[in-house]
Formats: C-alpha cells, structure tokens, sequence
C-alpha cells in the first residue's frame, strides 16, 4: 500500500472544461512527491480531488489505503493541506487558529499542547503566535498555515503552491523550513508549484503535468539527465525548423532537440559544444544570443510540452 | 517512466475520530469568536426592532388607541420586533459564510475529518445563542419601555420552544441562500424578501385578521405567524387569540401544539435543505 495512490483521476467541470484528464501516480510513505506544471494545468485541481474538496468525475485515491471517495472521514484524518490561498482566520490569534485545527482534527488535549508549542518554536511563531492573524505579514501567514496543517500530525502533507506570492528571500526561508520537514520519516509530502527550484530541491519525484495529463514522471535528476549535462540555446534569424532539420543531419541535434518560437535548444549529449558551433557556423545559419548551459527541469517541459512551466513576466 | 514507486509498507497509525460534540462545539467556538470580533453583527440586527419597541409601539398606542382588547399593544409589538430581529440577525450569520467561502476559510473546513453537516450545525448554534441574547434584550427593552408581559414557566417553555424553532428555520433559510447566492451583494439584496416582508404579512404589528381575507389566508402559512402566536401566548395573551385567529378551534392548547408542529417542521425541512445544498455546493 503506498501513502498516495491514484488511480484515472479525472475532473470535468461544468461546461466541458477537462481540468484532469486521467492521472496515474502512486507515493511511498516518507517520499516527497512534486506536481509541476504552469497555471491551469491541473495541479490545484488534483490536489482538490484528493483533499475531498473536489468531486472526482472519474477514478479513484486513496490516502493511506482510505478511499476519498468512500471513506472521505478517514481520508481527512490522515491529511492535512496547504491551500494555494491563505486560508487562517485573520480575526483570530494564530494560536487560536492553531487550536480549532487540533481539535477538529482529534488530537488529545494534551498532546496538542505539545505539539503546537513544538512547531510554533520550530516555525519561529513564538512571538506572533497571539497576535491576531491580521497583523501578519504573508511569510509569517504561510508559516502559520504549515504550523497548522502539521500540528494535527498528519500522515500525508499536501502543499499547494506553497511559496507562491512571496518575496524572494521569504520563499528561500520558507523553502528551508519545508526541507527540514523531509526528515521526517513518517510524513509524505505531496507539493505543487510552478517554480522550478522547489521541485529540483525538494522532491524525490517529480509529476510533469501539462493541460491535465501527466507527460513525465521521475526523480528530477533522470528526468534532466534525459537532456545530457550540457544544452546549447540560440536564436536563429530565418527558418528554426530549417535550421534544427540541418543540425540534425549534421548528427549535432538528436530528436530530443527542440524549437519554441526562434530559440532552438539543444541538448548536447555526448557532443562538445565546439563542434555544435562549428557546425552552425559551417552551415552559415544566422543566429545570435548563443549559450550553453546546465538544463533544468523547464527544458524538460518544454522539450515535452512545447510551453514554459514559468508564467510570463 | 517510473509511475510506480517501489511500495514501502505504510506505517498504519489509527486514523483519530473526532468526536461529534467536540466537532460542532469547535466549529461553534470558531463562529463565535469571529462574530464577537465583529459587534456590528450583534448589534445592527437589534436597532430596527428596538425602535419599533421603544418608539414605534408606545406611538401608534397614543396614536390609535392599542388593540382595543385585554392585550397589551405595546407587548404586542414587542413580541412582533422579534419576527423581525431573528431573521436579521441570521441573515448576519448567514453573510459569514458567504465571508467564509470568499476568504477562503470554508475550505480548510471542508478538509477537516467532520461530516459536513457539522459546518452548517456548528454556525446553527452560534445562531441560536446571538438570536436569544438578542429577543431577551428586546423583550426587556419592551418591558422596560411599559409593555405588559405575562411570565409564567409554562410560558417560557412556550416562549423559548417557539422562538428556538423560528430561529432554526430562518437559520437554514439563510444557510440555503448562501449557498446559492455566490456575492454578498446579491445575498444582501434577497433580505426584502425574507425578511422584511414576512414580517409584514405575519401579524407582527397587527393580527392577521386585519388583514384582506386573501392576505390572512397566506399569513396562516407562514411560520412566522404561528411562532408570533406562540409567543404571544407565552407571555402576552394566554387566552390565545393569535392561536386561535389561525386555527379557529375551542382548545388553545392544542392549538399551540399545532403551531409548534408547523414551525417545527419549517425547521427541520430547511435545516435539511440547507445541509444538503451546502454540501453540493461547496464541492465543487
């Protein structure tokens, strides 16, 4: 029995609109399981579905061996979320908001005491701890939300967009804090986000999704690995198609090369990138903003996709 | 692609059952801490009644003489405020939910492991709690003010029956809205209807039987117009006149039962409905 299993989730929502198109994953106990995928990919709605706070059109989960269909209670118990949008009572004390959730959730009196005293010290929560919610700023809301959603013990954590909103140096803070709960044998971890750097730093796998369907799935090192170590990026002035046709004749680019719009990407493979610019050089191909880097799990993406895991600036 | 992870036996721990009467009073703890970190929800819904009360009655006393009968005038309208103070006053409460739902505070609630009927069941109690406050401080006013009341138990017990009843069924009225009316605005906008115009028809100023024949036929089916009978009988008329302006029998005492009957089943088919349109409509 795995910690997460889904089996052909699927959410169609009144109109038509096909958020989830039948997804397949299953998490172990004590594994860090990431949905990346842009805005509007289904991450959210997934994570709705298992969470009971979604009707599934179709398929079945379960959260420890509980059916969230047919035993959502059970489901419930053992989980607790993370919503994308902050969700404490601002018109309560964080400690308030710390209490109603132990005990809607069950927890003993005494072992609640104990446990939200250990995670308000643990999430740096002792001095806001008995302001009102109001008064916090979003770093310290998202601290508060993950104090509470923890303090029930949970045996599944789900995070949604956990760092979404933030300022830069807050979301590393906070990113921190999630890494630390990786220790924790006993909790699964299920977190979506559109941020690279979350999924690359906290996960063990990683669950590529793209307009409802999941398109890869591995850790993040294999599915990078899949891209070589080294990836050639350019743009090209004329035909990008044209000009990956004649790379790939030259045997530079394999079927793993890609355009989007006039910027190629090339992922190097056992090729130095010398030879990669001798060959656009000896093919007078007119290209400019040439660079070699590592790839990242956006390049996966797109190689996949054809679309950006970031949104736009 | 590697969908399957390899299994690693699950550490079963005892899923925890919250229990029920710690659930709703949890749920209840949490509407009453943020409605009393909010007074205008406690007290704006008393105003208009407490002006009708203190004001309006004691006027149209001077100014057309009363009832002409043993009932108090002042009494009377003192009870009819609360056929409109319980409706404001859950329309309020009804409102948070809306609050709730926008915030996004419903669905760390809709994630908790209770049955969904403890949401709506937890804020009823809270209703109940600011409804009672509220009639106690409005019959006091009343009386204060020079309204005849006759207090008895058995009419407390009649009062209280009545009152709790009436405000369970405007409570799952204001539940039902608000699952059905997405913007506070809307929601607002539906008080009218509920409120106000109830409130009108169902003898709160006058008996019903001033009314066109028509008019006091539909009075007779709402249940607003048997609570304020009831509690007029409590603690106004105890020869239960409003009764029996409805029923027509010899028995006001099995007249009361019946009206008891009929709001008590408004009650219990709006707090069901209620329940059942907020658990579709949460979800999506």
């Amino acid at each position: 029995m795995h910690a997460i299993e889904a089996q052909g989730l699927r959410k169609t929502y009144p109109g038509g609109v096909e958020a989830v198109k039948g997804i397949d994953f299953e998490v172990s106990e004590g594994e860090v399981f990431g949905l990346l995928g842009p805005n509007g990919a289904g991450k959210s709605t997934t994570v709705g579905m298992l969470t009971t706070t979604i009707v599934p059109t179709a398929g079945t989960a379960r959260l420890v061996g509980h059916d969230v269909a047919r035993s959502p209670l059970l489901a419930r118990s053992v989980s607790s979320v993370v919503f994308q949008e902050a969700v404490v009572d601002r018109g309560l004390t964080g400690r308030t908001n710390l209490e109603l959730h132990t005990r809607l959730w069950g927890v003993p009196p005494e072992r609640a005491k104990r446990r939200t005293t250990e995670l308000i010290e643990a999430l740096g929560l002792s001095e806001l701890i008995d302001r009102l919610v109001a008064t916090y700023s979003g770093g310290e809301r998202r601290r508060l939300e993950i104090a509470r959603a923890l303090c029930s013990e949970p045996q599944v954590l789900f995070l949604d967009e956990p760092t979404v909103g933030l300022d830069p140096r807050i979301r590393h803070e906070l990113l921190d804090v999630i890494a630390g709960l990786r220790a924790r044998d006993d909790l699964t971890i299920l977190v979506t986000t559109h941020y690279l750097d979350e999924a690359q730093r906290l996960c063990d796998r990683v669950a590529i999704i793209h307009e409802g369907s999941v398109v890869a799935l591995d850790s993040p090192q294999a599915l990078l690995a899949r891209l070589g170590r080294e990836i050639l990026e350019f743009r090209v002035d004329g035909s990008p198609h044209l000009a990956l046709a004649t790379l790939r004749d030259r045997g530079i680019a394999a079927e793993d090369a890609f355009a989007i719009g006039a910027r190629i990407t090339v992922p190097l493979h056992r090729h130095a990138a010398t030879e990669a610019l001798a060959a656009i050089e000896s093919e007078r191909l007119r290209v400019s903003e040439i660079a070699t880097r590592v790839p990242n799990l956006d390049d996966v993406y797109l190689q996949l996709t054809g679309g950006e895991v970031r949104e736009a600036a | 692609m590697s969908a399957i992870a390899e299994p690693v036996p699950v550490t079963l721990r005892a899923p925890r059952r919250t229990r029920t009467t710690s659930a709703l009073a949890t749920l209840a703890r949490r509407r009453a801490a943020l409605t009393a970190s909010n007074p205008r929800q406690i007290l704006v819904p008393l105003i208009g009644p407490a002006l009708l009360a203190l004001v309006v009655a004691p006027a149209l006393t001077i100014a057309t003489g009363g009832l002409h009968s043993h009932i108090d005038y002042e009494a009377f309208v003192g009870v009819g405020a609360v056929g409109l103070v319980v409706p404001l006053s859950c329309i309020f409460a009804g409102l948070s939910v809306i609050v709730d739902r926008h915030n996004g505070a419903q669905r760390e609630l809709l994630a908790a492991p209770v049955p969904r009927s403890y949401l709506v069941l937890g804020n009823l109690a809270v209703a109940l709690v600011l409804s009672a406050l509220q009639v106690i401080v409005l019959i006091g006013l009343s009386a204060l003010r020079g309204g005849v009341f006759h207090i008895t138990a058995h009419g407390v017990a009649w009062f209280a029956g009545a009152a709790l009843l009436f405000t369970v069924f405007m409570y799952g009225v204001a539940e039902t809205l608000a699952s059905r009316i997405r913007s506070q605005e809307e929601y607002v906008g539906a008080v009218p209807a509920v409120a106000i115009l109830p409130f009108f028809l169902a003898g709160a100023l006058f008996p019903i039987t001033a009314m066109p024949g028509w008019l006091t036929t539909i009075a007779k089916f709402l249940p607003l117009t048997h609570a304020l009978a009831l509690m007029r009988y409590a603690f106004v008329d105890p020869s239960g006149k409003g009764l029996h302006d409805i029923w027509g029998m010899s028995n006001v005492t099995i007249e009361a039962w019946l009206s008891l009957a009929v709001v008590a089943l408004f009650a219990v088919a709006l707090t069901t409905i209620s329940i059942r349109m907020f658990s579709r409509s949460a979800v999506s």
